[in-house]
């Protein structure tokens, strides 16, 4: 199977701390792979370093072919990747719509998507004038994952989509995110072990710093005792 | 909409109680007073709106505190006077400006020029240097050569307040000639564009964060070619441009003056985000230290071009009338004789000062406004302003937009120092006292909130003429005989009082937003 | 014992070297002008009692440097009113001594006392602003103040616009006659400053305050009451800034209104960018080059000399990105590599 994303043993600094030392992630084309790990081991950093949002000092980042580590982040987001943060980052001065039309690259984006973002997430429709502000956070969480949707994205990166929301929402938002692998590849940063086990075919377990264990989450499933001794879940 | 009223309590009560001492401030004056000073207020309020709208979107965007925007408003009020006493001036300074900006409308090309050029470490690191240094020996051979009929500080006939003050009596000076100096124009002009390429091109070198290059599109050559096109007509037409500007109405020029002053000021802006604020963003609180140390340069410059004696820039003739039929009495009178003076209510109100800039500050409320809000830069900025990683994530070129917003900013504050020169006055120090202004003026609207710093300046121009206006007439305290008169100190300190009891009472200003 | 006396010297030599060529400076400055050391004692030399006098502005300034590298460098507090924690203690100083009388080690006290308040009003609005509008609150503050120092109303103690002048100052520290006294008492209140602050930096206390300055929710998790320690820097901070006033006024013959303005805040800001934030030897050396830099260029070059300050502040912050002791700090490692290649290449 094709690679799009292949990040070879990365290092990152914030200010003077080491977060990442040594990330391996290989991502194949058309599939969900979610990256594990405790608090603080270092996953939403590497979602960042991807998009060079926080620039690793070392390793390669390879997407569609290209190295793009040491790029500007929004060339690299250009190259179509997206990026749905934790905390959802929805802009408070903005509608939805515009919310929306922000992540445009081409100018007909969003009039082009906005029927199938609107079958993905109905209850957005109606909320189009509304301030950002104005969102729940299972509504900013669809809003966040829509805006990722208006441009072309081959690759989305995706932060926590579960975080903070309600087991009815979840359930919905695992089926957009199941939806939305038939045509884009995602990356997954997951705490809920139980949603990253049912949506993602792959895994890459990161503790402190590193990435330590990678394969199929199938097997992941079954290893109990990888699960007790790096997840802290049981 | 109740809710909405519960969130916003503590501004409306504070607004309410402005409003009560503005109310009781009014019942203490009789009405001419009363129209004079509101409309002061207004155009006080105007300017320092211009200034701060500038430095808040600057601060609200790029985090930076451009502590040199004071003396940028006080650059654009010089421009202002330069292009409207003396145009040949500025028909002379037209070529040399645009090709020296030209080279630094290539900077999509140089990332790739910089691949393409391989080169040692070492001769990496000396290249820019000496790019810079052959640039700026080129200019300082070139420039002080080149024909720029200016003015003679020294000379007090043919100073500028001498030309300002003979251009306000109807009777401008007669504008000297200059003319090539031991350099032929043909290598001037050359040399001009070979130092301007020169010196972008070394400047970009320092930059090393960038290392990609961005695709090119004609659009990556379309300002060098229009600056180079600026530039070479407007030598070759220099004589004809210069009679033109002399010949014109001075309605028309003074709206040239204005735009000049907005235009380089942009330009200034870009060129200085892109030169000296970019590298510095890793560490912004060396951002004070840099802006610090440009105003002090600015000032000097204009002390050093301008020289330091205060003068007064003409105002346009729509302003200016003194016929018979002056003061105006309405409007149309006002058309008719285009009086410098108008009576409303009993006052006389200058036409220019009290009634055209507060519109002017008005209608570019309005156009920022809608900048803000209907265009996609617009959503940009106000995107940006929350999380500029975001932004930056969603593939949108988040530096292109800094330096246009710098450079909008930055033209803010030089159209109001254009539109402030007739009626403040031009002098060195014009700058300081209107950056603390409009650093008040934000701090009592909220920070980072563009109605904010409307709201803002309003006030502070509001209550510093009045006070003013009060330390005239006094104030009688009721029930007692007493007539309190404010003494001048009190001025500066209403407003910083104000702003120190907002700022305890909301941290944020009146319309400023929680972070 | 010994050894541990040893590794003292030997830690603190490049310290101890200044130190020890400050004290001697004024005698070896008399010798170039032939006079004897003891002239110089007796406070006759031309050059070095003008020498003094420089030296004397230099820790002045560096004292109230160190004191705002304290809270800005150190604890993270940007400030725009510093100029009031000294303003405070020159007019005091100036106003208890030429309109009440007082005795020194009195209007020390009540300088004391006045730097305790102060700090206390700015702290007061502590827990409701941070950041930018700290500073903008302290700027209102030191407005405030400079707006009161030179109302008329006041002329009588302040003396309004001309500046506070006549100070009588005891005849036993009096710059005119002991002038080499004030060199001694200036540079040892410098030193004890500096070395309380270098104690408190590396104290626990000081520890939290630094990392109030690298993430405050993050010392406030941990159980700091932070609020607390910026207080306690602040005071500090106010009692050095106003025993700087106390000597100003002591020194100069006028204390200008322009102590308590904005840019002499803007001066403090500078030489401490200058020197490196929150390197306390950085604010040292910040106000020695700052006030060398201003003398210099005021005295050859004259009017236009702001034009080259502006252009060394730009250069500065462009080439020396983290202040002087700071980029030191981060170059000296290969700095040192590059002496030790140097070495080897001349050995072999």
């Amino acid at each position: 199977m094709q690679t799009i994303l292949d990040v070879q043993g990365i290092h990152t600094f914030i200010g003077q701390y080491h977060i990442l030392q040594g990330v391996d992630v290989r991502v194949p084309a058309g599939s969900i792979t979610a990256l594990l790990g405790r608090n603080g081991a270092g996953k939403t950093t590497t979602l960042k370093s991807i998009l060079g949002l926080t620039p690793p000092r070392q390793g390669k980042v390879i997407f569609n072919g290209r190295e793009v580590q040491g790029m500007r982040s929004f060339d690299i987001a250009a190259m179509g990747i997206g990026f749905v943060p934790e905390h959802r980052a929805i802009f408070r001065d903005l509608s939805v719509e515009e919310n929306l039309k922000l992540a445009e690259r081409a100018k007909d984006d969003y009039a082009r998507k906005r029927d199938f973002i609107f079958d993905l997430f109905p209850d957005l429709k109606r909320l189009i004038a509304l301030p950002g502000t104005s969102l729940s956070g299972g509504q900013q969480q669809m809003l966040a994952i829509a805006r990722s949707l208006v441009a072309d994205n081959s690759l989305l990166l995706i932060d926590e989509p579960s975080e903070g929301l309600a087991p009815v929402i979840i359930e919905h938002m695992m089926s957009a995110i199941r939806q939305l692998s038939t045509q884009s590849t995602i990356v997954l940063v997951e705490q809920n072990f139980l949603v990253a086990s049912k949506l993602a075919e792959y895994y890459i377990i990161i503790e402190e710093g590193r990435s330590v264990q990678s394969g199929m989450m199938k097997d992941l499933v079954n290893d109990k005792a990888a699960i007790h001794r790096f997840l802290g879940a049981a | 909409m109740n809710a909405f009223f519960r969130k916003n309590l503590l501004s409306a009560a504070t607004l309410i109680v402005i409003l009560i001492f503005f109310i009781a401030a009014a019942q203490g004056m009789n009405s001419q007073d009363f129209v004079i000073t509101f409309l002061r207020g207004l155009s006080v309020g105007a300017v320092t709106f211009l200034v701060a709208s500038g430095f808040s979107l600057i601060f609200g965007l790029l985090d930076v505190l451009n502590l040199a925007h004071g003396t940028l408003f006080m650059i654009g009020a010089y421009i202002g006077w330069t292009v409207f006493v003396r145009p040949d001036t500025f028909a002379d300074l037209l070529t040399p400006f645009a090709l020296i900006l030209s080279g630094f409308a290539l900077r999509d090309m140089y990332p790739l020029l910089s691949a393409r050029v391989r080169l040692g470490l070492r001769m990496r690191r000396i290249l820019p240097w000496a790019l810079i240094i052959v640039s700026v020996l080129l200019l300082g051979l070139i420039l002080p050569r080149y024909p720029i009929a200016g003015w003679n500080l020294d000379n007090y006939a043919e100073s500028p307040v001498t030309y300002s003050f003979m251009a306000s009596q109807g009777t401008p000076l007669p504008p000297p000639t200059a003319t090539f100096d031991q350099i032929s124009p043909a290598l001037a002009i050359g040399g001009l564009l070979l130092a301007s390429l020169f010196g972008s091109f070394g400047l970009f070198l320092f930059d090393q964060s960038v290392q990609r290059s961005p695709r090119l599109s004609w659009r990556s050559y379309a300002g060098f070619v229009v600056l180079l096109l600026v530039g070479l007509i407007a030598f070759i037409f220099n004589s004809a441009l210069t009679a033109f500007l002399l010949g014109l109405n001075a309605n028309w020029l003074f709206f040239i003056a204005v735009i000049v002053a907005t235009l380089s000021g942009a330009g200034l802006g870009a060129l200085m985000e892109a030169t000296l604020i970019r590298p510095l963003y890793s560490r912004p609180i060396y951002q004070l230290m840099l802006t610090i140390g440009l105003s002090a340069i600015g000032v000097q410059i204009v002390q050093a071009v301008w020289g330091r004696p205060e003068f007064v820039m003409p105002k346009p003739t729509l302003f200016n009338g003194s016929g018979a039929s002056c003061p105006a009495t309405s409007f149309s009178s006002w058309w008719q004789g285009n009086c410098s003076t108008i009576l409303l209510l009993g006052g006389r109100v200058r036409t220019y000062n009290e009634i055209f800039i507060p519109l002017i500050g008005l209608l570019v409320l309005v156009a920022v406004w809608i900048l803000l809000q209907r265009t996609r830069l617009g959503m940009i900025i106000r995107a940006g302003v929350q999380d500029r990683e975001m932004v930056e994530a969603l593939g949108i070129n988040v530096r292109r937009v800094f330096t246009m917003v710098f450079a909008l900013g930055v033209g803010l504050a030089t159209l109001g120092g254009a539109l402030a020169a007739p009626s403040m006055g031009l002098s060195n120090a014009m700058g300081e006292s209107f950056l603390l202004n409009a650093l008040i003026a934000l701090a009592i609207g909220g920070l980072t909130s563009y109605p904010g710093a409307a709201l803002g300046s309003l006030l502070v121009g509001l209550i510093q003429q009045f006070i003013i206006k009060y330390g005239q007439i006094g104030i009688s305290i009721p029930f007692t005989s007493i007539v309190l008169k404010p003494t001048p100190p009190i001025v500066p300190a209403s407003t910083v009082l104000l702003m120190v009891i907002i700022l305890l009472i909301m941290p944020n200003g009146l319309l400023g937003k929680k972070e | 014992m010994q050894k541990k006396a040893f590794s003292f010297f030997h830690n603190n030599r490049a310290s101890l070297i200044v130190l020890f060529a400050l004290v001697l400076l004024p005698f070896i400055v008399g010798l170039f002008e032939g006079a004897s050391p003891i002239v110089v004692w007796e406070n006759q030399g031309g050059i070095s009692k003008f020498v003094e006098g420089l030296g004397i502005e230099i820790f002045i300034l560096a004292l109230y440097a160190l004191s705002y590298d304290l809270i800005f460098g150190v604890t993270g507090l940007l400030s725009f009113g510093h100029a009031m924690f000294f303003a405070v203690g020159a007019y005091l100083t100036g106003i208890a001594l030429k309109s009440f009388a007082l005795s020194l080690p009195a209007v020390i006290g009540l300088v004391f006392l006045a730097a305790i308040l102060q700090a206390l009003l700015f702290g007061l609005v502590l827990p409701r602003v941070k950041g930018i509008t700290f500073a903008l609150v302290t700027l209102g503050m030191a407005s405030m103040f400079h707006i009161i120092v030179t109302s008329s109303e006041l002329g009588n103690y302040t003396g309004a616009d001309v500046g506070l002048q006549g100070v009588m100052v005891p005849s036993f520290i009096n710059p005119a006659n002991e002038r080499l006294r004030f060199y001694f008492v200036a540079l040892v209140v410098l030193i004890l400053i500096y070395l309380l602050y270098q104690r408190f930096v590396n104290s626990p206390t000081g520890r939290v305050c630094v990392a109030i300055r690298e993430n405050e929710g993050r010392a406030k998790m941990l159980g700091y009451n932070t609020f607390a320690f910026k207080l306690a820097a602040l005071m500090l901070s106010s009692f050095a800034a106003a025993l700087a006033g106390v000597l100003h006024a002591l020194y100069q013959p006028i204390v200008s209104p322009n102590v308590a303005d904005l840019s002499f805040t803007v001066t403090a800001l500078l030489i401490v960018l200058i020197g490196g934030v929150g390197t306390l030897s950085g604010a040292l050396i910040g106000a020695f080059v700052y006030r060398l830099l201003d003398f210099g260029l005021r005295r050859y070059i004259g009017e236009n000399a702001s034009f080259i300050t502006g252009t060394i502040y730009v250069a500065f912050v462009l080439f020396i990105p983290y202040g002087m002791v700071g980029t030191w700090r981060l170059k000296s490692f290969r700095v040192a590599q590059g002496w030790r290649r140097l070495l080897a290449a001349f050995k072999t």
